[in-house]
């Protein structure tokens, strides 16, 4: 029983607590938030602008025109209406139009914009359940274009056999080069519209109600174009979606509707030769910019609220920086506990890593090693001096500066990049290598004295590789839960009580000489 | 050392199987069980441990004076007045780091046992150094101490280069555990320390004979300076020698700990310094696992016994 309860039983339970609490935040923030793994990754953000204009006949105007409301399939970002002289309706998540309303008596031609930004868009059945329409009419149409008609019908039936009666037709439309038949029904240079009221008519011969929805396709730079349709059928007690061109079913991501059923996409009244013109732009988001955005749509809100991701850039960016201590943390608690590298203090490394992350590898190398060698030369100069200990390190700090103003001002006149990163080196901890390593140098000899900083830079090293790696800084912060995960790590090292990697050298004479 | 390093490794099983104790395990397994925190200014300072020795009747070198503050230490040579050699070391040093020993003086010039002579002004900076805490575990201020210097015995006179040699006894739950003898050479610059490259040599902690000898780590018959040969070193007062260890355990009430042990001349065994953290080497000097051997106290030996009981105890046993 005792052992259930030992330190190192409970530390491994709390292990295995936050490991499993790490993994669902990760899930978590992955699927609420929209964080990834992978660094730097982008979401792309849709533009979508709609630009009204009328003339107005003098009359009270109102101008009423569909916007996408909120589904599955994507998620707003934000929205605004851009109309001078209007009143504008206060949009709600729900409201499936926007209305813009102007007093009569308004002059001139009318231009109004509704702009709307739209993310993480991605692919959808596109059915919606509905009680059944009216039957459709029977198309009016002379006996010869019926005779077309059937004989389209009769074709789109035995070439695809397999698809639903919307996409059947809509393949053989599509079809190049053109079947015969089917230029006997449409006109060559067929619209998008053309192409839908064609199916709309055919399918209305079968029975199947049909209607036209209109949206906008996501693609890049489209500028003042009409909208895009897309094709819903009343299928089995449900309306589906079929793609004009190649009769595919569902919602793609890239399609967006803003209109579908019975009403029209713009109303205006009081106004003549109204119309509607869309353009779409693409810009590039950095996801985690838009977690906050994702969260409040998941209604997470405040669990983002109190997250560090609500922070000032600034005070995220400090954060970011520390987040990654507990693994440098715990690569010297590896060094020293598991490997069994003795190194000069024991987070000296790890605050030289840190050094070389902002000075860069090789020019920090090279600011560490002038540092510690004219560090070490004045050093030597001052022990002849026989100064008390206190002020003999005071000094050493005061020389250490000036060490770091020298080389950085050499650094700036010259362009000279070792130079300037020697500022980034903490001060007190330059001044305590070199005061550790010249006692060591004069007690131990200078080989004893060398193998401490070499050991030292190793780990630092060691350190620097894990701790700039881009993706390792990135999942650090990003999945900060992961540093519970470190502390118990570090905590169950603790009680770690096998042997050092080194000591397998250092006691190996106890074991081979009984051979 | 980095390479050809991975081959020459031990299986940390079969470390395991010669009982061997790695740092880890000593730390945690025997050091924080049964060192309390509260019981290390006890040994660390060594002005503490000398008069609490004196108490329980251990021998240690008689002490000259104390040097607490700055300004006494201008008067270091009315302190060591009639006395003709004395050692000047840090209370809270480690490690022989500190220590100053003067064999012979004038008011401006004084003669270490290597026959450098340093002059007034640098004794005096010695002392302010020690002070101000140059050789103290966290560089705390420390005071310094300032006792009679320890005529080695002659018989050591050949298996040691300069430097005094000494006997560490490792004492678990107050039971002799383990000794060696410590022999400084010119590559340790006359220290005794095994890192810096003194020679230990493993004693059997029944008999006090030499087990095997060690240099760097590795195996030697002869001392490296003077070609004595290690297998002929007698370590006489033996009993007295475990009696001393063993009273380190009641002075103290460290369950672990090393003593260090010299033999004076005319006044036969004496205690250096205690140390309750004390280091692995000793191990290797043996030949023997620690582990192994701290195991078999806790399983076989009896409780309850004093110094001298305990002592018997292993002089009987120990093969």
């Amino acid at each position: 029983m005792k052992k259930f309860f030992s330190v190192r039983c409970i530390l491994t339970y709390l292990l295995i607590l936050s490991a499993v609490y790490a993994a669902y935040a990760a899930y978590y923030k992955i699927e609420y938030w929209g964080f990834n793994f992978a660094p730097k990754q982008n979401t792309n953000v849709w533009t979508i602008e709609a630009h009204v204009f009328f003339t107005p006949n003098g009359e009270p105007i109102k101008v009423s025109l569909a916007r996408p409301t909120a589904s599955s399939e994507f998620k707003i970002l934000e929205e605004d209406v851009v109309a001078n002289g209007f009143k504008v309706k206060e949009i709600n998540k729900n409201s499936p139009r926007i209305i813009a309303t102007a007093k009569a008596g308004t002059e001139g031609e009318q231009n109004l914009y509704y702009r709307v930004l739209l993310f993480d868009n991605v692919d959808g059945k596109g059915r919606v359940k509905a009680n059944p329409p009216k039957k459709p009419e029977v198309p009016v149409m002379d006996d010869q274009l019926r005779d077309v008609a059937k004989e389209l019908l009769n074709i789109a039936k035995t070439q695809y056999p397999n698809d639903e009666w919307p996409a059947k037709i809509i393949k053989l439309f599509n079809q190049l080069p053109p079947e015969p038949t089917v230029v006997a029904f449409l006109p060559m240079k067929k619209t998008q519209k053309d192409v839908a009221e064609a199916v709309k008519t055919l399918l209305a011969m079968e029975g199947i109600s049909s209607r036209i929805v209109r949206g906008i396709k996501l693609e890049e730079n489209k500028k003042s174009m009409a909208a895009d349709l897309m094709l819903e059928a009343y299928i089995g007690g449900k309306w589906k979606l079929f793609n004009l061109k190649t009769g595919e079913k569902g919602l793609p991501k890239n399609f967006v509707i803003f209109q579908r059923g019975g009403d029209s996409l713009l109303d205006v009244e009081g106004g003549e030769n109204s119309a509607v013109k869309f353009s779409v732009l693409k810009s590039i988001t950095s996801s985690f910019k838009l977690a906050g955005k994702r969260a409040e749509l998941a209604d997470q809100k405040i669990r983002f609220d109190y997250s560090i991701y609500n922070l000032p850039l600034a005070e995220q960016n400090t954060l970011k920086w520390l987040s990654i201590f507990p693994l440098a943390i715990l690569i010297v608690v590896l060094m020293r506990n598991v490997v069994g590298i003795q190194t000069m203090g024991t987070f000296t490394p790890m605050l030289l890593a840190m050094a070389l992350t902002k000075t860069g590898f090789v020019p920090g190398l090279i600011a560490f090693g002038i540092i510690i060698v004219l560090g070490l030369s004045i050093r030597f100069w001052l022990s002849k001096l026989n100064l008390l200990l206190v002020p003999r390190i005071s000094a050493v700090v005061i020389f250490v500066i000036l060490i770091m103003q020298i080389l950085t001002i050499i650094g700036y006149q010259f362009d000279f990049k070792v130079g300037l990163s020697a500022i980034f080196f903490p001060i007190i901890i330059m001044a305590w290598i070199i005061e550790r390593a010249s006692i060591t140098w004069e007690e131990d000899g200078a080989a004893n004295a060398c193998r401490e900083i070499v050991y030292s830079l190793v780990v630092a090293v060691i350190t620097y590789f894990v701790v700039n790696n881009e993706y390792i800084r990135h999942i650090m912060f990003a999945f900060d839960e992961l540093n519970l995960v470190i502390l118990f790590t570090v905590m169950l090292l603790g009680t770690y009580t096998g042997y050092r990697l080194t000591e397998l050298s250092r006691f190996a004479p106890l074991v081979k000489d009984k051979e | 050392m980095m390479f050809g390093w991975f081959s020459s490794l031990a299986s940390p099983k079969r470390l395991k199987e010669a009982g061997v104790m790695g740092m880890n395990d000593r730390n945690y397994s025997i050091i924080a069980k049964y060192n309390k925190r509260r019981l290390y200014p006890l040994v660390d300072d060594k002005v503490q441990t000398k008069i609490l020795a004196n108490k329980i009747g251990i021998n240690t070198p008689h002490m000259i004076g104390v040097i607490k503050y700055q300004y006494q230490v201008k008067n270091i040579l009315s302190i060591v007045s009639g006395h003709k050699e004395f050692v000047v070391k840090p209370a809270h040093g480690s490690g022989g780091q500190g220590v100053l020993v003067i064999r012979s003086y004038t008011p401006d010039s004084f003669e270490t046992p290597s026959g450098r002579k340093i002059s007034f002004k640098e004794l005096y900076q010695h002392i302010s150094n020690i002070l101000s805490g140059l050789y103290s575990l966290g560089g705390k201020y420390d005071v310094a101490l300032i006792e009679e210097l320890v005529h080695f015995s002659d018989i050591f006179k050949n298996f040691s280069y300069q430097g005094i040699p000494d006997v560490r006894v490792i004492v678990y739950k107050g039971f002799p555990a383990m000794s060696m003898m410590r022999l400084s050479t010119a590559a340790s610059g006359g220290r005794a320390n095994l890192h810096q490259g003194a020679v230990g040599v493993g004693l059997d902690i029944k008999t006090g004979l030499p087990l095997r000898a060690v240099m760097y780590n590795k195996p030697i018959l002869k001392q490296p300076d003077t070609g004595a040969d290690l297998m002929d070193l007698r370590v006489p007062f033996w009993r007295e020698h475990l009696e001393i260890a063993s009273l380190g355990y009641d002075m103290t009430g460290l369950g672990y700990m090393g003593a260090d042990i010299v033999l004076d001349r005319d006044r036969g065994p004496m205690m250096l310094e205690l140390n309750a953290r004390p280091g692995l080497a000793i191990q290797i000097a043996n030949g023997i696992g620690l582990a192994g051997r701290l195991k078999e106290i806790d399983k076989t030996y009896p409780s309850g016994l004093n110094a001298q009981e305990r002592v018997d105890y292993v002089l009987g046993r120990l093969k």
